[in-house]
């Protein structure tokens, strides 16, 4: 049996398990309504309570969508900041901690950090299996965008042919991310420095005219001002890299005339170079690491946040489940004069259960369906925000744990809610027919 | 003089290489701290160990088998779809350098294992490096190990 569940598609597997979340419920209102036409009646109860009705879907359609929004939106944090380390295959820096590095290289978040010398960086660059070595050298910032100075062969490859101008092509040049405040053509000089206490006139004398805008990658880099890594240390009135007269740009950099990088982008010709190149730099002087690596473990750890999320879902549910249940048995007292007319004049104890647990059925379904839409709406708005505060592209939609979430949460209210249809016909009838 | 000969025939057959639980070695090359993590059988299980190659020239590690199935090396990848490990042709281990094969990074992975790789037992292996075939043991850890409960102690 194993076996069996083993080899079937996971879509196939998913829709099994809803509909075996679903099936417990489902049987209950079969057995129920088998026979019996009680819609009708429960149409007019909608009609007649429309205010209540509304008010109870929309209880359960706000308990569902918080819960189904918080899951989704857990998940597509998870996905889009993977998604935003995916083109950083390998990363060298100077021995510290992974994650800084990680934070300062890949979502550009400032950090102080030793500098790789040129002659490791030659050394890196110059490693078998090395198809590129790209110095990742960042610190100064214009209008809040962090400006990186790098090589035009790691913004081809992380961002591709540029949606707009040209490759810079001299130190003064730069290229837009997708995202950053400035347009194709205008001139910038970097602040010194990233936040409130940025240097804004520390590199008056110097700019940067930007010749192109790359396409969107759905990561901090598009908000980012690239420029030639030579730019960046000539505004600090450093050697460029090259001979005093040589205006080219670009490795191989002389290493004596090198000034250093707080990281070096590693893309290998071949995957398995990748962790050949690792083993090679993770060494005294040098820290190798993959990004995918790093944030896997961290998510590791989000796994058990994502479990108390799960479980506090789950919770919610429940006190929901109850919440709707108490309810629905004030509601029941409310049209109990309306049941006891209906026993009275003959109709069947059981139809008079069928018909408030398919009035009850018919609430938290619909609570649900919209609590599914709700969800939707509140991971988009949250994932919304969430891209704006970190530059990291956040795209939450529903998935099938939000489906079984949500066909757990109904089959378990569904059989619950026979509960008000039993209490109903135990009422005594002469009682409610005198109210 | 004898002695001398014996240890030098020793250390040259590599059947009678060093088979201590957690470390295999001939002629320069060692395995160190063979482990994986509890399994069921049929499920892909991972071993992770340490090569050190302590010979003259680089050596490719290429795989390795154990109860006549071969194990893939395979490199740990992380994106937006999630987790995936890829099987690799072989990985060099520079002369004089450490390679781990370790969780989230590199592991030699067991397809649809045979039997049950219980927690605590052993289960022979014979690790490829370049032209050596070394001879050890994976020792089971829990299900959630995270490395052989050697890996960091000193041989």
């Amino acid at each position: 049996m194993p076996d069996v569940w083993a080899n079937l598609s996971p879509t196939l597997q998913d829709i099994l398990l809803t509909l075996a979340l679903l099936t417990p419920g489902l049987i209950a209102g079969a057995l129920v309504v088998r026979g019996l036409h009680p819609l009708p009646l429960v149409g007019a109860m909608l009609r007649r309570f429309t205010w209540v009705n509304l008010l109870f879907v929309a209880l359960i359609a706000v308990s569902v969508g918080v819960a189904v929004g918080l899951l989704a939106q857990e998940r597509g944090l998870r996905q889009g900041s993977a998604r935003a380390a995916e083109k950083f295959d390998l990363i060298v820096a100077a021995p510290g901690s992974e994650v800084t590095a990680m934070l300062a290289a890949v979502y550009l978040q400032p950090s102080d950090m030793a500098l790789i010398t040129g002659a490791q960086y030659a050394e890196i660059a110059g490693a078998d299996g090395v198809a590129f070595a790209a110095p990742i050298a960042f610190g100064d910032s214009h209008l809040g965008a962090p400006v990186v100075g790098t090589t035009a062969d790691f913004v081809t490859y992380l961002a591709g042919p540029l949606a707009e101008g040209r490759m810079f092509a001299t130190a003064e040049e730069a290229v837009a991310g997708a995202f950053s405040p400035i347009a194709v053509g205008q001139v910038f000089s970097p602040a010194h420095g990233t936040g409130p206490e940025a240097e804004h006139e520390a590199h008056a004398d110097d700019g940067y005219t930007v010749t192109g805008r790359m396409v969107p990658t759905g990561s901090p880099w598009d908000r980012a001002l690239l420029d030639p890594v030579e730019g960046v240390w000539q505004v600090h009135g450093l050697a460029n890299g090259h001979p005093p007269g040589d205006a080219r740009i670009g490795p191989p950099f002389a290493p004596d005339l090198m000034p250093g990088t707080p990281a070096v982008l590693v893309h290998a010709t071949k995957l398995w170079a990748n962790y050949a190149l690792k083993s090679q730099f993770t060494r005294g002087d040098l820290m190798a690491f993959f990004p995918g690596t790093v944030l896997s473990r961290l998510h590791g750890l989000m796994r058990d946040v994502r479990s108390a999320m799960s479980l506090m879902a789950v919770l919610t549910q429940g006190l929901v489940t109850l919440s709707v249940l108490t309810g629905l048995m004030i509601l029941v007292r409310l049209i109990a004069r309306s049941l006891a007319l209906l026993r009275a004049i003959g109709a069947p104890l059981r139809f008079v259960f069928a018909v408030v647990w398919t009035y009850s059925a018919t609430l938290i379904g619909a609570g649900a369906g919209l609590g599914l839409a709700l969800g939707l709406v509140t991971a988009r708005v949250i994932s919304a925000v969430i891209t704006a505060r970190t530059d990291v592209l956040v795209t939450a939609s529903l998935s099938w744990p939000e489906v079984h979430l949500v066909a757990g949460f109904v089959s378990l209210t569904l059989i619950l809610a026979l509960l008000p249809g039993w209490l109903t016909v135990r009422r005594p009838l002469l009682a409610d027919l005198r109210n | 003089m004898r002695l001398q000969l014996m240890a030098l025939a020793l250390r040259a057959c590599p059947a009678l290489a060093e088979t201590d639980s957690h470390l295999a070695e001939a002629n320069g090359l060692r395995a160190l701290h063979v482990g994986a993590p509890a399994t069921a059988k049929g499920n892909d299980a991972l071993i992770y160990l340490d090569v050190e190659n302590t010979f003259g020239t680089q050596a490719v590690l290429t795989g390795c088998t154990a109860m006549d199935q071969r194990f893939d090396l395979v490199g740990f990848t992380y994106g937006a779809a999630g987790e995936a490990w890829t099987a690799l042709p072989g990985l060099p281990v520079l002369a004089g350098r450490e390679v781990m094969l370790e969780p989230k990074m590199l592991a030699l992975r067991w397809q649809a294992i045979s039997v049950d790789l219980v927690a605590g037992a052993e289960v022979k292996i014979k690790v490829t490096i370049g032209t050596e075939i070394l001879h050890g043991d994976i020792k089971n850890g829990a299900a959630n190990a995270t490395g052989q409960s050697h890996a960091g102690h000193s041989h």
